[in-house]
């Protein structure tokens, strides 16, 4: 009788194979930041990119219109969970001082900014940053991924602080069915500049921390949506943290790409 | 006795070739996470709309088509006070417009596979459920229903839904503007953490001039007991109106509200009648130098009414809320919280 059992090179062959799949399929489970070649150097967030967010993005102000596309009445703080501190700040809000101080751009660090009327030119400045330009008030803030450069001197704060980030891969490894793959970003921004989360002066403190998810969602008509869910924490302004989402729509160049300088009044 | 000893070396040998190949291919059907649990909506964006309801005439934000803005400026707060018109307001995906949230469980088949997801929530007409099975779409003369019919799949994770075969409604909130029997909706449907953001992407060949994007964020809240009441009970609610064939509207051209968002906040009738140039950042230069800001806030601009008399909140707002403080304010003691949700406005 033929024995049916395989030879040893054979075997060695086969369950070399299936450790090899095996390890990709562990690999795949995992949720967290993507991962390099097994044994290799970490892939650079480029590389490991689950979809592609660069390009020119418009912000569609279908929410909160009154309160983003222009500068409401001083006072007029609703739905942030202000400190007493910070509505008195709010209500002592004066544009002119802004200006004399040379703080005209208050109201476009990141956690105003990104909720403006603007559009995002999103690139890869290298492998592991992710930049983000806006034409509105002529902003950059650079997302640091693993890998990527040191930020800027410890303790210097700016309008777009410090970003870190990194790749959030779906359940699977980010592999859907077919071979496509799925994640968000979520990024962290410190060290911030006080500034303001609404045109009229409502204040965020040098301690706010400013949390993003980003989301790609494609449309079956070929529309882009890049969605933005962010947490702006701070313990000295706000009693709990600001939870708000934005969207904006990709668009397939930069012709209505438009620069405007801070404005701190409109 | 050879043949079992040959049968006992290849069950031997194959068997943890066969654990790897299970261990090795076992990668998920498709990747998901677990969406079961209630939801809190956060209300910080269109808090105006979401709590005390919008003011007749604010349609910004909007992409109306000139029919869906002449529909909307026809509509009086009188009007779902008759029996036809209560249920209007409910339409499928309205939670991205109210202050109540949704409870999410799923439903599976024998063999443990979701067939559906399912959401409730206490501004919906009906129970929606959103079909996993990979079942069709039906004919585009099916029934609409209350719900509408959804379907749903996985892309990474992200829900990604379909619904389509709605009744006609009002979306948005408390100021009639319509949505079609024709509406379909795009819905993605993400979890980070404990956030839910629900984006809805809906288009309507009659009223929307554009697909109107909304993006609203949710939190799992297990205390929250959101849901429960996807129904709508009609009731006479202004006898005057019993039996008599009055439908209460304004005619075209004599809405006396229809100005009420340009002469109180200054804006151009563009933006406060839902044009869809007004929702592009390029709009701003119509704007300059028309705009300017109101001298004062008038009601509705504290920050956050719910803090009111919880620790930590900011005590006796100087800021004007409307008064809506006193009509509403939803205070809880700690020891309140959990017991029930809040009331509905």
């Amino acid at each position: 009788m033929k024995s049916r059992i395989p030879n040893p090179k054979s075997q060695i062959l086969i369950t070399a194979a299936f450790i090899v799949a095996l390890g990709l399929n562990v690999f795949a489970q995992g949720r967290g930041a993507a991962p390099g070649r097994a044994g290799g150097p970490p892939a650079t967030a480029r590389a490991a990119a689950p979809f592609d967010p660069t390009g020119y993005w418009v912000a569609i102000i279908s929410e909160d219109w009154r309160w983003r596309m222009v500068t409401p009445a001083k006072g007029d703080v609703v739905s942030i969970p202000l400190s007493a501190e910070a509505l008195r700040l709010a209500e002592a809000w004066d544009p002119a001082k802004d200006e004399a101080a040379g703080e005209q751009c208050k109201a476009y660090g990141a956690p105003g900014l990104m909720r403006g009327p603007t559009r995002l030119h999103i690139t890869w400045q290298d492998d592991n940053t992710l930049k983000i330009e806006s034409d509105y008030g002529t902003q950059t803030r650079l997302l640091r991924f693993a890998g990527a450069a040191e930020a800027g001197r410890a303790g210097a704060r700016t309008w777009q602080g410090v970003t870190t980030a990194q790749w959030t891969m779906a359940s699977g490894g980010g592999r859907g069915r077919g071979g496509a793959r799925h994640g968000s970003i979520k990024s962290v921004t410190t060290q911030l500049r006080p500034g303001y989360l609404r045109k009229n002066g409502v204040p965020y403190s040098d301690r706010a921390v400013f949390t993003e998810y980003w989301d790609l969602h494609v449309e079956t008509n070929g529309d882009q949506y890049l969605v933005d869910t962010n947490v702006v924490e701070d313990p000295v302004y706000l009693q709990t943290p600001w939870i708000t989402s934005l969207h904006f729509k990709k668009e397939p160049d930069a012709s209505k790409w438009d620069p405007s300088s801070c404005d701190a009044r409109f | 006795m050879g043949s079992v000893f040959v049968r006992r070396e290849v069950l031997t040998m194959r068997a943890p070739i066969v654990v790897f190949a299970v261990l090795a291919f076992s990668v998920p059907a498709y990747a998901q996470i677990e969406l079961t649990g209630s939801y809190s909506p956060i209300l910080y964006e269109d808090y105006i709309e979401r709590g005390p309801g919008s003011d007749l005439g604010d349609f910004t934000g909007m992409p109306l088509t000139d029919e869906g803005r002449a529909k909307g400026l026809l509509y009086t707060s009188n009007l779902p006070s008759t029996n036809e018109r209560q249920c209007l307001a409910q339409a499928p995906w309205v939670l991205q417009y109210r202050p109540l949230g949704m409870r999410i469980w799923s439903e599976v088949d024998k063999d443990d596979k979701v067939i559906a997801w399912k959401i409730e929530g206490d501004y919906l007409r009906d129970t929606l459920t959103i079909w996993m099975d990979g079942r069709p779409e039906p004919s585009p003369n099916a029934l609409s229903t209350a719900a509408g019919f959804s379907t749903g799949k996985w892309e990474g994770d992200t829900l990604t839904i379909h619904t389509t075969h709605v009744k006609t409604t009002w979306i948005r909130r408390g100021n009639g503007i319509p949505a079609s029997d024709q509406t379909t909706y795009w819905v993605h449907i993400t979890r980070h953490d404990d956030l839910l953001t629900v984006v809805t992407i809906q288009e309507d060949p009659f009223y929307l001039s554009e697909p109107h994007v909304v993006s609203r964020v949710f939190k799992f809240d297990p205390r929250a007991n959101q849901g429960g009441r996807s129904i709508c009970n009609t009731a006479n609610e202004i006898p005057r109106l019993e039996d008599s064939g009055i439908v209460p509207h304004y005619l075209p051209g004599q809405n006396p509200e229809a100005d009420f968002m340009m002469r109180t906040y200054n804006l151009p009738k563009e933006a406060a009648l839902g044009y869809a140039e007004s929702l592009y950042p390029e709009f701003r230069h119509k704007l300059k130098g028309l705009y300017t800001p109101p001298a004062a806030c008038g009601r509705y601009c504290c920050g956050w009414i719910e803090r009111q008399g919880l620790p930590g909140a900011a005590p006796g707002l100087a800021c004007n809320d409307g008064g809506l403080g006193d009509l509403h304010p939803v205070v809880r003691s700690k020891s309140e919280e959990g017991k029930a949700a809040p009331a509905k406005k």
